[in-house]
């Protein structure tokens, strides 16, 4: 199998930033997140973390983006958003490559998302495989594995003596490594972490019986909709959508925007359908384990944990699955 | 301790004096806490009371302004009822206030304990609840000196230095107003930044447009903020909110000498004047 | 020819004294810098401090708040307001970056017209002094 020692993956991706924008972990204010790091900065990855604070999925779908730009001149002039350059977005995990797969069940379906997909179609992704997964995660509950490779391009896995092994898994991934400096060599794939179990057998079945127990009141009674959840997940994509206007232009902003806001859901004429604690974080669980799966087959949860780590009043996606088996039970 | 605190509890919902009390529980990763709200005497045994119980529950009596409601109080959160009672956000016949003695917590995140003192904590500057209606632990009379060399450390920076510092931290924020959710004094219905207009700040996440939202927060917060730390705890980027906080408190503490949350009757230095007084400001 | 800095300057007058001093500079026809834009307001106590925060976050190079003298309100008691307001937020803005010469608070009455250009005229040369926003 082809193996390549740390030292010249840092080459190999120093390279790669020649030609590619390179995105990849990095650590600075005890945060670490996914960055555009240039070739003088290769040094500053983080190869050694559990998981990022925010997901990778800022590079294909941003916090806030412009959409486009019109200038407003005798005859106006739309200056669409700059063509994405290509791109390699390293070290990701496979909880988070299958985040970005969620999403584009739904922002590649036809009609697609144009500004998505032109960065998903111009970026390569070079995964590594969990080693040591953090308390919280449970992606083999949810079709996941924290050495799986579906989704990505590439996935490294390290082995002892800081080499890691490169299995290619689409030709896009084989293409980015013509000129990288691995070697052949025969290494004992190391075995896979076990992580704890989540009953998420059967949940879609078991939503639809529960949705109007006081159980979700509850919940959210210590709620403080802070929208943290929906930022850090991985496969979270709702946004808002604003014109801004001034003198000399107009400008079409699109930002994250998220379930658990309060008027979130208000209408034109303020009736606002989830207008209760309750209701709106009903609606979250609900999006994820009955409605996106209902339509997309899959349950919209990659199992990394991060919403259970960075939820203020530990509002547990683990506890509530656990709930809701008991409760029908 | 957690005892006494269970008893009160029981006796409170069992008297039907309150119809739920807030207090805290062991979170599921088992070594921090949550909130928990209480409606039956036979669940008083979910209550804990350590230090891992960082939250700030008093903004939760917001949502139950009409409902005789109990809560497990610290003294900064107990700072925090003050204000919204100063401020006519609550009425005070409604609530049962069991305030706890404290030494100090832990800075927490989930599943993990740090062993430091949060900075709320490192400056905290009374361990008796100034306002409960049952009293757990003994009253602590002395108070910790003032200190604010996080604050003079920033002041003593050059004005490069701090617009350096200052646009490092902003740059990650991604307004998910978390602190502003957090935050038992923003209670606005309407936020200034969902106003349309005049638009203060919009929906885009930009490095200006950040540093408009966390100083318009903090200035709304002014002579208000009751150095909780939830906006800093709850922060998913570790900005350093208390750092902003902490300096108005320190300005408003020396230009006029108003300490916010310590007593719920006193007219907050915004709502008052005075004809004659020397603030520095030129005449 | 080289273009020289000319720091942009946001004003925000009260109408009933700051406002008409401004205004007496203008018919005595005394000559003072075009740096300052005004916008008149009803009382300096009108001053949201957002205005302050918004006028440095759109890039203007200083701002300047005019009210009456302490006393002699038309409103009373609004620019103790302003007073305790400006205390508190000049250190503040200090604080998170714009130096302390860019913001400032003065009390002009209707007769001071010549006081009026003179300290505009003060607050644009310290200004080009500082330099732009980015240095």
């Amino acid at each position: 199998m082809k193996v390549i020692t740390k030292g010249n993956l840092l080459s190999w991706l120093r390279q790669l930033s020649q030609k590619y924008t390179v995105i990849a972990p990095v650590t600075s204010a005890e945060v670490t997140l996914y960055e555009p790091v240039s070739n003088s900065e290769i040094e500053k990855i983080n190869l050694n973390f559990p998981n990022t604070d925010l997901s990778p999925k800022n590079w294909f779908f941003p916090p806030s983006e412009t959409l486009f730009t019109i200038v407003k001149n005798e005859i106006p002039k739309i200056i669409p958003a700059s063509a994405g350059h290509e791109a390699v977005l390293f070290g990701l995990h496979p909880c988070d490559a299958k985040g970005i797969a969620l999403i584009d069940k739904a922002f590649l379906a036809e009609p697609a998302d144009v500004f998505y997909k032109e960065k998903r179609d111009k970026t390569t992704l070079v995964g590594l495989a969990c080693s040591t997964p953090c308390l919280e995660c449970f992606c083999t509950s949810v079709n996941g594995g924290p050495a799986d490779p579906t989704h990505l391009d590439i996935l490294l896995t390290e082995t002892t003596e800081e080499r890691y092994i490169m299995y290619i898994v689409t030709e896009r991934g084989g293409q980015l490594l013509t000129d990288a400096p691995m070697q052949e060599a025969e290494v004992t794939s190391p075995v896979p972490p076990i992580l704890n179990i989540v009953p998420t057998e059967g949940i879609t079945e078991i939503m639809p019986r529960v949705f109007n127990d006081s159980y979700w009141d509850r919940v959210a009674d210590r709620c403080i909709h802070c929208n943290i959840c929906a930022y850090v997940c991985p496969c979270c994509y709702c946004f808002d959508i604003r014109d801004y206007v001034s003198k000399e232009k107009i400008e079409r902003v699109r930002s994250w925007e998220s379930c658990q806001s309060p008027g979130f859901s208000r209408i034109a004429g303020g009736y606002d359908p989830r207008s209760t604690k309750g209701t709106r974080l009903r609606q979250r669980w609900y999006h994820k384990l009955l409605y996106f799966p209902e339509r997309f087959g899959d349950v919209k949860c990659t199992g990394c944990g991060r919403c259970v780590r960075s939820c203020p009043v530990n509002i547990d996606i683990r506890e509530i699955i656990t709930d809701v088996q008991r409760m029908r039970a | 301790m957690i005892n006494e605190i269970r008893n009160k509890v029981k006796e409170l919902l069992e008297t039907k004096r309150v119809e739920c009390v807030i207090g805290y529980e062991r979170a599921t990763d088992n070594l921090t806490a949550r909130p928990v709200f209480i409606y039956e005497p036979s669940q008083v045994d979910r209550l804990i009371f350590d230090e891992t119980c960082v939250h700030n529950l008093s903004k939760y009596l917001l949502n139950r302004k009409d409902k005789p409601t109990g809560i497990v109080t610290k003294p900064c959160d107990s700072r925090g009822i003050n204000l919204l009672l100063n401020e006519s956000q609550l009425h005070r016949e409604n609530l049962f206030i069991i305030g706890v003695v404290c030494s100090g917590v832990k800075k927490v995140r989930f599943n993990r304990i740090e062993d430091s003192l949060p900075t709320k904590c490192q400056y905290c500057p009374q361990h008796t609840p100034p306002l409960y209606d049952f009293l757990i632990g003994e009253p602590v009379t002395e108070t910790s000196p003032r200190n604010y060399a996080d604050v003079i450390k920033i002041e003593e920076m050059t004005s490069k230095e701090r617009k350096m510092f200052w646009s490092g931290h902003f740059d990650r924020c991604i307004r998910c107003y978390g602190c502003r959710q957090a935050c038992v004094g923003c209670y606005c219905y309407e936020c200034f930044v969902d106003e349309l207009d005049p638009l203060w700040v919009g929906i885009r996440i930009a490095p200006d447009e950040n540093w408009v939202w966390n100083i318009g927060r903090a200035f709304h917060l002014s002579a208000r903020c009751i150095a909780c730390n939830e906006c800093e705890r709850v922060c998913p980027v570790n900005i350093p909110l208390m750092l902003i906080n902490r300096k108005l408190e320190k300005d408003t503490l020396r230009l006029f000498e108003f300490e916010p949350g310590v007593n719920a009757e006193v007219i907050p230095p915004f709502a008052t004047f005075k004809k004659e007084e020397n603030l520095g400001v030129s005449e | 020819m080289a273009l020289v800095y000319e720091p942009k300057i946001v004003g925000f007058l009260c109408n009933w004294c700051s406002y008409a001093g401004a205004d007496l500079a203008g018919t005595s026809r005394i000559t003072y810098p075009a740096n300052l834009r005004i916008t008149r307001v009803p009382c300096s106590g009108r001053v949201d401090p957002l205005f302050v925060v918004k006028a440095f976050q759109l890039g203007v190079d200083g701002v300047l708040i005019a009210g009456c003298h302490p006393g002699d309100c038309h409103y009373t008691e609004g620019n103790y307001h302003t007073r305790r307001r400006f205390a508190l937020l000049h250190p503040f803005l200090e604080y998170l970056g714009i130096e302390k010469e860019r913001f400032r608070l003065e009390w002009v009455s209707a007769s001071e017209g010549k006081r009026f250009s003179e300290l505009v005229s003060d607050f644009t040369e310290n200004l080009k002094r500082l330099g732009t926003r980015e240095t």
